[in-house]
């Protein structure tokens, strides 16, 4: 078994995953393609049920591939499954532990599923690293949310993977938690030299920690590149404006600087160059008394999702009926 | 480096191991269960003569005719504590873990169908400590012990490889014990474990004669009440374990769900 260096992290050629069969079946990937390299910090940004835990499960080999290939630390995840998991690591989006077991035992166990030898001089560094030394001998199920977390990351690294598939690993973290977090993903990827891919669907997790990132909804790569290469995509400010009536959009479309007029949802995006310039046109242009809101996007991730798939990361649908049933409370009082 | 089969094994059977051990309600359902059979249905024949339970069972005392049946029954539900360990495993996501190494699903199942056997031995000393406390007197040679242990361990491990493999593809928490039920009646009613055979109608004597628990049962019994042995029940005793084992490791290698 020879590690094959120089090779990315991960590549998927036209990877597919449909789960059931037939015309009922879900596909949950659809010819993904990706070349993730070596040492890098990868995001998979998209809404919840996009694909991105499926598509950990098929690299990590729990779920089959239903068509098309892919490689992590250059072997093949359907035919050499046995030498990718002896390379990679796992941090699950709930944090999974054995509760009944030490900080210590759980890298005991993780040490024996890795045959690993030589693992105790690397675990107790590992526990210094992440500041759980002291607390080594207690059950997991004394430790704090942070500390699980902590432990988890301490167990995907002892048997010194190639690649750390981290699934949502901030979700339902609070905000100091979170951001001890983000320090960490940083100090791991830096100190152990270990490729990072991690899904989220929190933008500016994405933007602080990725090297790299790919858009993924609806099982589909939207986009990829760096953040900054993403954000350079939407040359343009997001308008998004709600009226109580129907918007007159070749008025609007008319006014300078107008890149793009659409409905989303029920309301209308309308791609602009500066908002700056075109709000007050907007605002001479059409009737301002049927204007309910008006937001401004600067380009960020956030623009670049909706302005591909013409929705939001975060929960839109939920949302969008809420403001609808404000709108009828407001019209039910007048 | 040991190999990596070897490893595994060790680490995923001593995690079943310690778990139980460390849990006292477990610990103490699992010894007081058996107890309370000899207490209460032992008890049922408290005040019927002597010569009546001699004619009928062929000992002076219930108990010491029902211990190796209790015994061998009891080998029956530590399969479903292995099968409910797994499920817990699957839906707390540790089938996961496990299976994001290079450990192969055949080798969780032996772990954890050997891990509940091992937890069933445990019965075995308080169950014999309990007889002796209801006066059965025990007369076995040392090779007698080890065969007696060696048929309820062989009985275990087929049991616990049966009920895994029936509940490998579910993650219902209700599914061990259904098939529990479903398994443990017929099979426990339909053997020597609580009363002989000889009474038994015809189609019910044809299941006994297969019935493992039968084997187990009449052979701990010839060791008790110093009736000759038969060895061969022994033999069959690990055929069904072994059997039951590569069923549970084929059936494990295709079916079993991880999630």
């Amino acid at each position: 078994m020879t590690d094959n260096v120089g090779t990315p992290a991960i590549a998927t050629h036209d990877l597919s995953k449909r789960y059931g069969n037939g015309g009922r079946g879900v596909l949950a990937l659809d010819h993904v393609n990706l070349t993730i390299p070596p040492a890098s910090v990868f995001g998979l940004l998209g809404p919840n049920g996009a694909g991105k835990t499926t598509l950990i499960k098929v690299l990590t080999g729990i779920s089959d591939i239903t068509a098309g290939s892919a490689t992590v630390a250059g072997f093949d995840v359907r035919r050499e499954s046995k030498a990718v998991r002896a390379r990679i690591g796992w941090v699950a989006a709930e944090v999974i532990l054995d509760d009944d077991f030490s900080g210590w035992e759980n890298l005991w166990l993780q040490a024996k599923l890795q045959n690993l030898s030589d693992w105790e001089g690397r675990a107790n560094h590992l526990l210094t690293y992440f500041s759980l030394q002291d607390r080594k001998d207690d059950k997991v199920s004394h430790y704090s949310t942070g500390m699980r977390k902590k432990l988890e990351i301490a167990l995907a690294l002892l048997h010194q993977p190639q690649v750390i598939f981290m699934d949502e690993p901030t979700i339902g973290l609070d905000v100091g938690t979170r951001r001890m977090l983000w320090d960490i993903v940083t100090g791991v990827h830096k100190e152990f030299g270990v490729t990072v891919l991690l899904t989220t669907h929190y933008i500016e997790e994405a933007d602080a920690l990725c090297d790299r990132l790919a858009i993924i909804d609806e099982g589909r790569i939207i986009a990829q590149g760096t953040p900054s290469e993403l954000k350079a995509r939407v040359h343009a400010d997001l308008v998004l404006l709600e009226m109580s009536d129907g918007l007159d959009t070749p008025v609007v479309s008319a006014i300078p600087g107008v890149q793009e007029v659409r409905p989303q949802g029920g309301d209308w995006m309308i791609r602009v160059g500066s908002s700056e310039e075109f709000l007050p046109r907007l605002l001479a242009a059409i009737p301002t008394d049927q204007i309910r809101r008006i937001s401004v996007e600067k380009p960020s991730l956030e623009t670049v999702f909706l302005d591909l798939t013409g929705k939001r990361i975060g929960a839109e649908e939920p949302m969008r009926d809420i403001r609808k049933f404000y709108a009828q409370m407001r019209r039910a009082r007048s | 480096m040991t190999s990596p089969g070897v490893s595994q094994f060790w680490g995923l059977y001593a995690r079943e191991v310690l778990r139980t051990f460390r849990n006292p309600f477990v610990m103490l359902i699992t010894v007081v269960q058996p107890f309370m059979w000899l207490a209460f249905f032992g008890s049922s024949f408290g005040n019927v003569p002597k010569s009546y339970l001699e004619a009928l069972f062929g000992a002076s005392n219930y108990i010491q005719f029902l211990l190796p049946g209790v015994l061998s029954t009891s080998m029956l539900s530590v399969g479903m504590f292995g099968s409910m360990s797994t499920i817990q495993d699957k839906r707390f996501g540790f089938m996961k873990r496990i299976l994001i190494t290079p450990t192969s699903k055949e080798l969780i199942f032996v772990s954890k169908a050997i891990g509940a056997a091992t937890r069933g031995l445990v019965q075995i000393p308080v169950m014999i400590a309990a007889a002796v406390v209801f006066g059965v007197p025990f007369v076995l040679t040392p090779v007698q012990w080890v065969a007696w242990v060696a048929a309820l361990f062989f009985l275990a491990i087929g049991f616990s490889s049966l009920f895994l493999a029936i509940t490998a593809p579910s993650t219902d928490w209700q599914t061990p014990g259904v098939v529990s039920n479903f398994i443990t009646m017929p099979l426990m009613f339909a053997s020597t474990a609580l009363f002989p055979s000889g009474n038994f109608p015809a189609w019910m004597q044809a299941i006994s004669s297969v019935n493992p628990i039968t084997f187990s049962a009449l052979l701990g019994r010839s060791f008790v009440l110093g009736r000759a042995v038969d060895w061969s029940y022994l033999g069959y005793l690990a055929i069904f374990a072994f059997g039951m084992l590569a069923i549970g490791y084929a059936v494990s290698a295709r079916w079993l769900k991880v999630e």
